[in-house]
């Protein structure tokens, strides 16, 4: 297990900010921790890079106590803490140089070009930091974060600041790093699509206690019923028969189908099979039951509690 | 390489990188000017001894270097968490000890810069007179450990208040303290309490070495104990540093 | 006859005042250092001594003994601050017996060129009387210590040569 934090409470300045996080998170996943501001998303990060000291509680990552093996944990972890700033009159390529070195790693120059690539910043690896925009911060970051090839990721609003392609360059780098390397990945975001397209595993805090935890896909269907759909088909296509395993017909109205599918059952796989069955689907819509409704279902339930 | 080296080679590339750094040389070299031009054309100063005006040279020096590195030390650790880049630092495998004594070498840098630039003016000074050699000994000797000291307790100041500001306001502070006795007049440093004082300040222990070298051409022997004084300073300092940056919260 | 009783009346106070000054308590005696030097520069320290001693039948209680510098150039006669010629300026001594005398030492360093004359002065707690010693007479030659030669490249030069390395160095990075 990369994280395995149970109970966790902690107070600062006699105010409790954690009062019960839990956290479980396996290898090769994508974790996404969700919640509104001030919730203590930070907080808990703080508490699992052993920056923060708990007041009780499990707290464990990569095996290790946080604040009693500091030094070993963070040797084989990375991090992008939100707002985390540079050296602004160093250079890219001096910047990971010599960040590399505390961590007592020597990158050659195909090493250093490589890297820079992976986030994108090639091109301008030898200009001043303090002349790159937030987006570009956000890429050197992340390429900080890589530089001891980490076994666990925390970013903390790693796409904050991007446009749109260069979000989906980050997502594009986080899916390699957890499908290709096996590196796990907690996210700390905002930004649901960022959640939605990355994350298989969920946890929802509010006012520093987890509120939601499990398997995004499942959540969702216990949350919300199940994931359900509209669909326009073409009205000579076929529609009747035996659907496939995991998708139920529930009505039909005004040329439309509204359709369930199962926890478990990716949509796509079963758009698939409908069209082999000869359905001709013209249009798909999502009739709800998505992320930022069980988000907002949960925290609001949690406030007006 | 070594993390502590790695940080000072930061720390040092800052301060000469960013023009900051330079322009606190330039200050210096411009105080100390003034000083010089003074020495010749004031009438009452021009008539010093050259061992004094000596003493008084390298009094100036370690108390501008301790100056130096309240600025510097207050900013080491409150500077970076103000600038967002502290938790980097801290996320890697570095020991606060590390980075401490990282820190420092920067600041270990600058006082030898600042040395340096003193020479020429000790020279200028001092070279016709008696003790210039021990004059240039001594003022590595003594000055290093309390300028470092004054580094060393900024850098805890700014580990514990986390806000450059305040810490800088509470290492002036103290520098205006350690340096009273010579500002509140003879007199009182005569007091049994100005005494007392005196003879557990490092700054005072110090000056009055200078004094005692320079002037009187005193031996070593005799400055024995100022010299524990100042080591101990040091000690203190270092061990306040890392304990504030142990105790250090984000 | 008017006249002659005024001068009648001037010597009689005359002659009054100079048997006060006969009748002084104490006597000031003040001897210049036989180690001063003999032509004395600016910078160097000149030492005096001075002996007071109770010259009367009664004893003297509160004496002050004090030095005072006065220069004496032509059009330049003043006297002088002693704030940075000597730390040593006064002494007390709480009472002298019928004969018995004390000595002070008076050192004085040397900070301008000129002509000046030095004077210890005295009085007595009670007594309305200043006693004064002899003047003693010096001269002072000028005698620059630290020489501009050496300060003047230094004090110009190094400001002027890292002020040049800083704007190097900022337009290298610019």
């Amino acid at each position: 297990m990369l994280i395995e934090v149970a109970d966790l409470k902690l107070s600062i300045h006699a105010n409790p900010v954690l009062n019960g996080v839990r956290l479980t998170m396996q290898e090769g996943e994508i974790y996404g921790l969700l919640g509104p501001n001030g919730a203590g998303k930070s907080t808990t990060l703080s508490v699992l890079t052993g920056l923060r000291a708990a007041d009780s509680g499990k707290v464990n990552v990569l095996g290790l106590a946080p604040m009693q093996q500091k030094r070993e944990l963070h040797g084989k972890l990375g991090v992008l803490a939100e707002d985390s700033g540079f050296y602004g009159w160093m250079s890219a390529h001096g910047y990971l140089h010599w960040m590399a070195r505390l961590y007592g790693r020597e990158l050659s120059a195909v090493e250093m070009a490589r890297r820079l690539e992976q986030v994108g910043l090639n091109a301008a690896n030898r200009q001043a930091i303090k002349t790159y925009s937030r987006g570009m911060k956000q890429r050197l970051g992340l390429a900080r974060a890589l530089l001891n090839d980490p076994q666990l990721l925390i970013l903390d609003e790693p796409t904050n600041g991007l446009d749109p392609r260069g979000r989906r360059e980050i997502h594009d780098v986080l899916l390699e790093l957890s499908r290709e390397h096996g590196v796990g990945i907690l996210l700390c975001t905002h930004l649901l699509d960022d959640v939605d397209r990355l994350c298989s595993r969920i946890g929802i805090i509010n006012q520093g206690k987890t509120l939601l935890e499990g398997v995004l896909a499942e959540l969702l269907a216990d949350k919300t019923g199940a994931n359900r759909y509209r669909l326009r088909v073409a009205a000579s296509s076929a529609t009747s028969g035996t659907l496939p395993q995991g998708v139920k017909l529930l009505a039909q109205e005004g040329g439309w189908l509204h359709l369930d599918i199962a926890p478990g059952v990716h949509p796509d796989a079963a758009w698939r099979e409908l069209f082999a069955l000869g359905w001709g689907i013209t249009e798909i819509r999502s009739e709800g039951g998505g992320l930022e409704e069980l988000y907002l279902n949960i925290t609001e339930t949690e406030v007006v509690a | 390489m070594n993390p502590i080296i790695l940080i000072a080679s930061k720390e040092s590339g800052e301060l000469l990188g960013s023009g900051r750094g330079l322009g606190w040389l330039l200050a210096l070299s411009v105080i100390l000017s003034v000083l010089a031009l003074l020495l010749v054309s004031n009438t009452e100063l021009s008539l010093l001894d050259n061992a004094q005006v000596v003493y008084m040279v390298m009094g100036t020096i370690t108390a501008l270097g301790g100056l130096l590195a309240l600025v510097l030390g207050s900013d080491a650790i409150a500077g970076e968490k103000e600038r967002g880049t502290l938790i980097p630092l801290l996320l890697t495998p570095l020991t606060t000890t590390q980075m401490v004594l990282g820190k420092m070498g920067g600041q270990v840098v600058a006082w030898v810069l600042m040395y340096a630039l003193s020479l020429p003016y000790l020279w200028a000074v001092g070279s016709s007179g008696q003790n210039l050699v021990q004059a240039i000994a001594y003022l590595a000797l003594f000055g290093t450990p309390v300028v470092l000291g004054f580094g060393f307790y900024a850098i805890g100041l700014s580990a514990r208040f986390g806000n450059v500001r305040t810490a800088l306001l509470a290492a002036l502070i103290t520098l205006m303290l350690l340096a009273s006795p010579l500002l509140i007049g003879p007199s009182l440093r005569q007091s049994t309490l100005g005494k007392l004082f005196d003879m557990v300040n490092p700054f005072s222990a110090a000056l009055n070495t200078f004094d005692s070298v320079v002037i009187d051409s005193q031996p070593f022997s005799m400055q024995l104990g100022r010299f524990s004084v100042t080591l101990i300073w040091l000690a203190l300092t270092l061990w306040f540093a890392r304990r504030s940056a142990q105790a250090m919260e984000i | 006859m008017k006249r002659i009783m005024s001068l009648f009346v001037l010597l009689g106070a005359l002659l009054g005042a100079g048997s006060a000054w006969a009748d002084a308590p104490v006597q000031i005696t003040l001897t210049p250092d036989s180690h001063n030097p003999a032509q004395p520069k600016m910078g160097d320290w000149l030492k005096f001594h001075s002996v007071i001693k109770n010259t009367s039948s009664q004893p003297v209680s509160g004496l002050v003994v004090w030095i005072s510098l006065v220069q004496v150039d032509p059009g330049k006669e003043q006297p002088v601050d002693l704030e940075d010629w000597s730390a040593h300026k006064a002494a007390l001594q709480p009472s002298l017996a019928p004969g018995q005398s004390f000595s002070v030492d008076w050192p004085i360093r040397l900070i301008q060129a000129g002509n000046y004359r030095v004077v210890i002065s005295a009085a007595e707690r009670t007594a309305s009387t200043l006693l004064a010693s002899p003047f003693a007479d010096f001269h002072v030659e000028r005698k620059p210590t630290i020489e501009s030669k050496r300060i003047l490249p230094v004090a110009l030069g190094m400001p002027l040569l890292i002020a040049a390395f800083t704007a190097r160095r900022l337009r290298r990075r610019m």
